[in-house]
């Protein structure tokens, strides 16, 4: 007797989770469906037909126009995003493994200390960092340069807090001891052996750090003020800022911003297989 | 996609509370500089400028400056976010640029703050006054009291009106205010979907080119006092005249200016005339393709016999205090305002609409436009922009005034109050937030 109603109750609350969910996603996959209409349509189209649907295909001749434009300057902004998001990521991610590594690792004085130092500068936004690290930047003469933006985003406390959790988790003391027997130094035992079993979790490092600064904003618009410095999102949103003088800017702006969101889903799809462990992993700990 | 936008509403806001901060910090003397004109020596070698504006393509015009003077470079800023929030701070922090683009309307604001340099020790400054339409010339100078900025572009304003519509109804196109009114009630009869125009209560600047049509002069300044005088019988005219239109319910109050809903409304052939100014020419041309051919550019419907006419924005490129090389700029700023090369270029990328006389006769502005009808469009604004009243002044808290206007011509539009109660908020306005910054003002009349 109770079988079929458990059975059944599991069922309904599956279909009410499902529709749940297919109003989620409809809900979060909207605009970007918005964003993919609207980006095939010329300017002339864009005020005069439904949003939400397709009208005169003009895709290819937007991102023609998009590419050339002002001597192809959005080029130059999707190189410059990657430079920024690609390198800073990378370095950054290397330099919370080293982080984690250490204080998962080693035992000296204050570790502790540090870690509470590390953890309470997660809760600080970077929004709020932009203008002391303006002030410290326009000091040493490094705004308005790559450095500007690079630098601040190599650093990441919650990289390092998720780096520590994940060595202490995953690489077990007794293969350190063992490398070290062996002979081989402390930069050898980290990347030849704590390096390989930290991955997931490095790749989800990565991940953190590239798509928050790929989606970065607020700083390369305090740091930067040569347009060939910018990356896409403060390109874009000067472009924005000019639509009214210029009204042809606006199918570029978001033409643009179709074409800046694919490279993060690409990155998305490619190491989800990782992300989902390690993201689990974090969570566990 | 919505997450970018949202960050950016979130980070604009943070950037203007995080820079007001550092405007604070920084210590900003401004003890000794009096309002007396500048030395203007040239530099000894090489200089660079810093220039602001927010000119879509304005980066390739001043390149072409830079190829020719290698002894005085430019570095442009793009502001158009935030123009004159970044100015302020910039100004606060006394780290503004030697030349910055300023509306018109902001002059008097701006230059009460001692934001300006007076460029009348170059002589080159002083000469430039005959290379510029009068009356941006005169607004530039206050009345020729120095060289605080040099012209840049305006908005002379006309009427666009869709032929077809006015033919298909069989109505004349309208020279006056009254015959406009008159063609509204037409059309609106003969099809109820139909308007003439439509009245954007949250576009204070558009109102003010209306009242300025008809002097209005809202603004003077004598005895080393602000005469406001918004609330005037040129003003309250202009603004019963629109009730009027509201009221009758002849033109529509649902739509803004440039946005989306206008564009679709224009498109479903529901109004047939919109009030604009030059710069307005590529809106309609860009993001209506399908109407070429329909519209049309007139005159502005005049007041009576008086054929004035009014202006709807347009910039200056302004002196501004600390620049360290006035000679420079002045050279830079009168070459980029007068010369027909840069000239052309600002209107082709930018679409500017030059206030310079050498810019009223380039060969882009005297040809037909496709889109309508091969008209030559712009010689109706250049005989706007000869048109214009030259002694309209603006007030120096004209940002404050705007919105209040804005304020009670929306509750107008929605039926609380009516236009001429707006400018009576707008002349109450005007006058407290001129004695809250100590500026002395009287009521006009």
């Amino acid at each position: 007797m109770s079988n079929p109603s458990t059975i059944r109750e599991s069922r309904v609350s599956r279909t009410a989770v499902m529709a749940l969910m297919f109003l989620l996603a409809i809900y979060f996959l909207l605009p970007i469906y918005f964003l993919i209409v609207a980006a095939t349509k010329p300017q002339g189209e864009l005020a005069s037909t439904n949003g939400l649907a397709f009208s005169h295909f003009n895709l290819f001749d937007n991102l023609r126009v998009l590419f050339t434009r002002s001597d192809g300057v959005f080029g130059r902004w999707v190189f410059n995003t990657v430079i920024y998001a690609v390198l800073g990521a990378a370095v950054g991610t290397l330099i919370s493994a080293l982080c984690g590594y250490a204080l998962a690792k080693f035992q000296f004085r204050g570790r502790e200390f540090l870690f509470s130092v590390i953890l309470g500068g997660v809760l600080v936004p970077t929004t709020a960092l932009a203008l002391p690290l303006f002030l410290l930047f326009s000091a040493t003469g490094i705004v308005n340069t790559y450095l500007a933006v690079f630098l601040p985003s190599i650093v990441s406390p919650f990289g390092v807090y998720l780096a520590r959790i994940f060595a202490n988790a995953a690489v077990p003391q007794e293969l350190i001891e063992s490398a070290r027997l062996d002979g081989a130094g402390e930069f050898r035992t980290f990347f030849s052996v704590a390096f390989k079993m930290m991955t997931p979790a490095l790749v989800t490092i990565f991940l953190f750090q590239f798509v928050a600064i790929w989606n970065n904003f607020f700083l390369p618009m305090v740091m930067l003020q040569k347009e060939s410095l910018f990356p896409i999102t403060l390109g874009l949103y000067e472009w924005n800022g000019q639509t009214a003088r210029a009204p042809l800017l606006q199918e570029s702006v978001i033409t643009g911003s179709l074409v800046s969101i694919v490279p993060v889903i690409i990155v998305f799809i490619l190491l989800q297989r990782f992300w989902r462990t390690g993201l689990a992993a974090g969570s566990l700990r | 996609m919505s997450t970018t936008i949202t960050r950016t509403r979130l980070a604009v806001v943070a950037a203007a509370a995080s820079i007001a901060l550092l405007a604070g910090c920084s210590s900003s003397d401004d003890s000794s500089d009096k309002t007396s004109a500048a030395p203007c020596e040239p530099a000894k070698g090489k200089v660079t400028l810093q220039y602001w504006n927010t000119v879509p393509g304005m980066d390739k015009v001043v390149d072409l400056w830079n190829k020719k003077n290698p002894n005085i470079q430019v570095e442009t800023k793009n502001i158009s976010n935030d123009q004159y929030g970044t100015l302020g701070n910039a100004l606060k922090a006394g780290k503004a640029p030697d030349l910055s683009q300023v509306g018109y309307d902001e002059l008097p604001n701006l230059r009460t703050q001692n934001a300006f340099v007076d460029a009348s020790a170059c002589k080159e400054a002083t000469a430039a006054k005959s290379k510029f339409v009068p009356w941006t010339w005169s607004q530039a100078s206050f009345g020729g009291t120095g060289v605080f900025a040099m012209p840049q572009d305006t908005g002379p304003m006309a009427l666009f009106v869709r032929s077809d519509i006015f033919k298909k109804y069989d109505v004349a196109v309208p020279k006056t205010w009254d015959e406009y009114e008159a063609a509204a009630a037409k059309l609106h009869k003969a099809d109820s979907s139909l308007t003439m125009t439509f009245f954007d209560p949250n576009n204070a600047e558009w109102f003010n080119g209306l009242l300025w049509q008809n002097k209005a002069e809202m603004y003077s300044y004598a005895d080393n006092k602000w005469q406001v005088n918004v609330e005037s019988d040129q003003s309250k005219q202009v603004a019963e005249y629109w009730q009027k239109l509201i009221s009758d319910k002849l033109v529509r109050t649902d739509l803004a200016n440039g946005s989306t809903q206008m564009y679709a409304a224009y498109q479903k052939d529901q109004i047939a005339s919109y009030v604009g100014a030059a710069w307005g020419y590529s809106m309609f041309r860009d993001n209506l393709p399908k109407q070429a051919g329909k519209w049309s550019i007139v005159p502005m419907p005049t007041w009576g016999t008086d054929g004035a006419s009014g202006d709807w924005g347009g910039s200056t490129v302004a002196f501004m205090k600390g620049s360290k090389h006035l000679y420079e700029s002045v050279k830079f700023n009168t070459w980029l305002n007068s010369d027909p090369e840069a000239l052309a270029l600002e209107n082709k990328l930018g679409g500017l609409y030059p206030a310079a006389n050498a810019g009223l006769k380039l060969p882009a502005l005297s040809q037909g436009v496709p889109y309508y009808n091969n008209e030559k469009i712009f010689d109706v604004f250049a005989d706007s922009s000869n048109k214009i009243d030259t002694s309209f002044a603006w007030g120096p808290t004209q940002k404050t005034v705007n919105l209040a206007l804005q304020d009670a011509m929306a509750k107008a539009a929605a039926g609380d109050g009516t236009l001429t109660d707006a400018l009576a908020k707008a002349q109450a306005t005007a006058l407290k937030s001129m004695k809250d910054q100590a500026i002395p003002a009287t009521a006009g009349k």
